[in-house]
């Protein structure tokens, strides 16, 4: 279980809003933490799929995909912020995350 | 331009044609229209009436994969004229076609022939029964057998797509159940393909074998480059080998996932995705080493 410093927290931040800008190509000055990834990016699950993959590798997690699935049906994402926060439990909690909820 | 060597890929076909790269590819829109009229004419009249800003013929299986097909082919014509041609190529299930057409392994016209006999016989075979096909991510290989084996559900993973991405195919009801049940599981994305013909499943080799009865006559040459196997990754290298794999193609599983691999691992620096969409390109980002870089890129002078 990782310590969430607010080092880890800019470095998320960066890594999601820059992922998006590229994807996306969207301006990185347009996007917030209110941001809609689906209404105002076009973001789509593979990009989902392909950022959970660069936390993977980043910070050697340990957690299954579908553990994140079973969080995100009980605790859906819509926005940046949500995404980034979402983010962050799963480099905290890897597969414990579904015990958040108990 | 890019400086190494290329490797052309061919898609199915697309959800929609918005941003479609033929718009920034010099020369497509006249070779696109030309091919269309000669499609038409040959085929089916009603494709002179196809728009990419109406979209039309999307809900239409048959006429998607001519326009998909016209479509790849298009740009094969316009990159031959500037002088580009892959080392290697690959279809992507019905992107087949258009990739032995890029080899110069059948016509133009061969490869409509081939998708309408395809259609019309796996279509014939079905019977009443409603079949479809659903697309998973985020559950593995065994994760979704195992759900297909709790609940004894008519269905078959049909291709890999990346690690973590299948394609299933099989009995409509069932795919919903499983589609249901994936979610249930975690998988982070699962959702109906919109297509009414199980393509690439044993429910269709009735339908195949009638198909390779009827496609018998068309000329098949061997190919002026590698075309990869999307079933075992094999070279398709002679008429006879591309005649197995037309009829085999139609249903037996595919590996999209192995197929990327194997250009890889032939040390292709450059790839490009010769239809409407970006969907390969997109699921590339799974395989570690794979470039893709826009159409317009590859040609001279960009």
């Amino acid at each position: 279980m990782a310590k969430i410093t607010d080092e880890i927290r800019k470095e998320v931040k960066e890594i999601v809003y820059s992922f998006f800008a590229e994807e996306c190509e969207a301006d990185i000055v347009q996007i917030n933490e209110n941001t809609s990834i689906i209404n105002d990016l076009d973001g789509d699950s593979l990009m989902f799929l392909e950022l959970i993959e660069i936390f993977k590798k980043k910070y050697s997690l340990d957690i299954e995909l579908k553990v994140i699935g079973k969080y995100a049906v009980k605790h859906p994402v819509s926005t940046i912020g949500q995404l980034i926060d979402m983010q962050l439990l799963i480099i905290e909690h890897e597969n414990h995350l579904l015990e958040l909820d108990h | 331009m890019p400086d190494n060597q290329i490797a052309f890929v061919f898609p199915a076909f697309p959800g929609d044609y918005t941003d479609h790269p033929g718009k920034t590819l010099p020369g497509f829109e006249e070779q696109f229209n030309s091919l269309l009229a000669r499609a038409a004419g040959f085929t089916d009249p009603e494709l002179a009436g196809f728009g990419f800003e109406v979209c039309n013929f999307l809900q239409d299986e048959l006429r998607t994969q001519y326009i998909t097909y016209i479509y790849s082919c298009t740009i094969s014509v316009v990159f031959r004229k500037a002088h580009i041609s892959p080392v290697i190529t690959a279809g992507y299930s019905m992107g087949i076609y258009a990739a032995l057409f890029d080899a110069g392994a059948i016509s133009f016209e061969t490869g409509l022939q081939l998708i309408k006999y395809a259609y019309i016989s796996l279509r014939a075979s079905l019977g009443k029964e409603k079949y479809a096909m659903g697309t998973f991510i985020g559950l593995s290989e065994i994760d979704i057998l195992q759900l297909i084996d709790q609940c004894s559900l008519r269905v078959e993973i049909t291709n890999q797509n990346a690690a973590y991405s299948f394609v299933v195919s099989g009995y409509q009801t069932d795919i919903h159940k499983l589609i249901e049940l994936a979610k249930e599981e975690g998988a982070l994305h699962a959702r109906d393909l919109a297509v009414s013909i199980p393509y690439h499943s044993s429910y269709l080799k009735d339908g195949a074998t009638d198909f390779a009865d009827q496609a018998g006559h068309l000329t098949i040459k061997a190919p002026g480059f590698a075309v990869i196997s999307m079933i075992d990754q094999i070279s398709l290298s002679t008429p006879e080998i591309i005649r197995q794999e037309i009829c085999r193609n139609l249903f037996q599983p595919l590996n999209w996932y192995k197929t990327m691999q194997v250009l890889l691992s032939r040390n292709i620096g450059t790839y490009a995705e010769c239809g409407p969409s970006s969907g390969l390109a997109k699921n590339a980002k799974f395989v570690d080493g794979v470039k893709f870089f826009p159409l317009p890129s590859i040609l001279p002078g960009s």
